[in-house]
């Protein structure tokens, strides 16, 4: 009866589909799906609708490259190797992609009330802010409120009908076609066991109609079964499962990598100009595969990024702020 | 011997996260976003306040880092918790009304202390985006004090914000967009709002019934009137209680021997 989940990188880029909506795991500058962001960016998919509780370097990826018509989120950057994000910047300038304004706590409640099958949740975070000021409702200004996969109207405001405690606002569900997680490990069977803060993960998981979990490593699914209480996402929720050791690189990686912050900030510098983008696009992404993109690398890098298994981070990476 | 330190023994990024860290009393409830917010939140817990509970936004409950996160989501930020969860958790904890006490950070504020972390210009056809809310709304819409560390220039401090991302106290009410008190639109989730605004000149607070900004206290080597004329609005400068508090020799110590030896947020004074 169980047939295999596994899947390559290549198969897993082509489950997304041109004009998908696509959702990740991670916060910012962890844990995100970069191995498969970048084969999506060599498969040259277009036209994708990208749905963040928070967005980040993957963002700024798909973006430079061209393969985002849409940005549904609050927020995308670098941290402190990179203050905003270059890419999607210039392109709102240029108007060559909508974006989509909600705050953060909206984008997460929006997640939630998906997870749980609900069309809209309700809540009175961000009032009185021009987040939600008509005028900038972006997908209603060029059309795209069609009712079936983007809701019909971006807020509903309303009144407590039950405890009298004043405004509220009904946000829609989001609706994914497909997330792509990384994540520690995941069983042969698609369990998954997240380490540390698991961020929107379980969410953007049930969320989705395709789930796809990269991991470090693929355990026996007994192994993750002997203690089903650390487990985070069940088995039948993840649709494809793939091994990809360093997936997560260039962002971090709980227990197991910390973020390559001069990798960051390198790149950031080059989203200054699309030029910047694609010369950094042709170096690291085009002509190259996982293995080969590790070997350029190196293993003096990764090993100083490697984390300590007892403290979960690596006490050899100079964190390199101001 | 004396406690303060002499001005030449720190900088005004020492003097902002100090005179920061000083907004939060002990057993409060506080939500501390990345960079140097993160640093005086954690100078309070190793000082004054060690009974604080420390939220990080991407899912830290009551965290006591033992190194200097990065960033919210990063490995050290749950070392020590009591909790390490996600966001769902961390959203919801604040929409309940637990949080008292929320540092954050914006490019514009205005007179009403609204705040602008979305874009400079007009939002439609905007000079320059910025990275947008993150959770600066949430977490300035449900607890019950807000702390904003800002870079005091002209252009940032500005009458009333092009886009108001985070609520301060006299905020747009929808679908006209006409200006309302914060408690008016808030109902049974007004808390509180904006408490102060610490910047590179000063320290600012606000009349929680007109919900206008006026000057608390004046960093050294600055004046009322000087700081009056780095705002695009006529600041009230009736108040100015003196000069903000400077750093003790203890904090300096464990700012830059304790929690951020390697300048990751705040360098060190050059030594002449």
């Amino acid at each position: 009866m169980s047939t295999s989940k596994r899947i390559t990188l290549q198969q897993a880029a082509e489950v997304v589909k041109n004009g998908s909506s696509l959702t990740f795991s991670g916060f910012t500058i962890w844990r995100r799906p970069f191995a498969l962001v970048y084969e999506l960016i060599r498969q040259q998919r277009r036209g994708l609708h990208l749905i963040e509780v928070n967005g980040g370097p993957q963002t700024e990826f798909l973006v430079g490259a061209g393969c985002v018509d849409i940005w549904e989120s609050c927020w995308v950057g670098h941290e402190l190797y990179g203050k905003y994000g270059a890419n999607l910047s210039r392109k709102v300038g240029n108007k060559e992609i909508i974006v989509e304004d909600y705050s953060h706590a909206e984008m997460m409640f929006r997640f939630s009330a998906a997870a749980q099958g609900a069309a809209y949740a309700v809540t009175q975070t961000s009032l009185g802010t021009d987040i939600h000021n008509p005028e900038y409702d972006m997908l209603g200004r060029a059309g795209k409120r069609d009712g079936k996969k983007i809701a019909r109207h971006k807020y509903v405001f309303t009144i407590d009908p039950f405890f009298d405690a004043g405004a509220q606002v009904m946000i829609p569900a989001v609706k994914v076609d497909v997330a792509i997680l990384c994540v520690q490990q995941v069983g042969e069977e698609g369990t998954v066991r997240v380490n540390g803060q698991y961020y929107s993960d379980p969410e953007a998981a049930r969320a989705a109609d395709i789930t796809i979990a990269i991991a470090e490593e693929i355990v026996p699914e007994e192994y993750l079964r002997r203690n089903a209480d650390q487990n985070t996402i069940p088995s039948f929720e993840v649709d494809y499962i793939l091994e990809c050791p360093y997936g997560a690189h260039p962002t971090g990686m709980f227990g197991r990598y910390d973020v390559d912050g001069a990798f960051l900030k390198d790149f950031y510098a080059c989203t200054r100009t699309q030029e910047g983008f694609d010369d950094f696009a042709k170096e690291w992404i085009h002509g190259q595969d996982h293995m080969s993109y590790l070997e350029k690398l190196g293993w003096p890098r990764m090993l100083k990024m490697k984390a300590n298994s007892a403290m979960n981070y690596s006490p050899r990476e100079k964190k390199g702020g101001k | 011997m004396s406690e303060f330190a002499l001005p030449e023994e720190y900088g005004l990024a020492d003097l902002l996260c100090c005179a920061a860290s000083r907004e939060v009393a002990d057993n409060e409830i506080v939500f501390a976003g990345t960079g140097l917010p993160m640093v005086a939140i954690m100078l309070a817990q190793n000082t004054h306040a060690p009974n604080l509970k420390l939220i990080f936004e991407a899912g830290t409950l009551d965290g006591r880092p033992p190194e200097l996160p990065t960033s919210v989501g990063d490995a050290r930020c749950e070392m020590g918790a009591s909790r390490s969860s996600g966001l769902n958790d961390a959203f919801s904890i604040a929409q309940r009304g637990s949080v008292d006490l929320g540092y954050l950070g914006g490019a514009e504020v205005d007179q009403y202390g609204n705040v602008n972390t979305t874009c400079i210009g007009d939002y439609l056809d905007p000079e320059l985006r910025l990275t947008g809310s993150g959770g600066n709304p949430d977490i300035n819409s449900f607890a019950k004090r807000t702390v904003f560390i800002m870079v005091h220039e002209k252009r940032r401090f500005v009458e009333n914000v092009s886009y108001i991302t985070s609520p301060g106290w006299r905020v747009k009410k929808w679908p006209g967009g006409e200006f309302v008190h914060r408690r008016e639109l808030y109902g049974a989730a007004f808390r509180g709002g904006p408490s102060a605004v610490i910047s590179t000149a000063g320290v600012f607070r606000f009349d929680e019934e007109s919900g206008l900004i006026y000057l608390d206290t004046c960093h050294p080597g600055k004046t009322p009137e000087e700081i009056h004329g780095l705002c695009q609005f006529d600041l009230d400068i009736s108040r100015v209680k003196g000069e903000t508090a400077v750093p003790t020799r203890e904090e300096l110590r464990i700012i830059h021997e304790v929690l951020d030896p390697d300048e990751i947020f705040i360098p060190r004074v050059k030594k002449g």
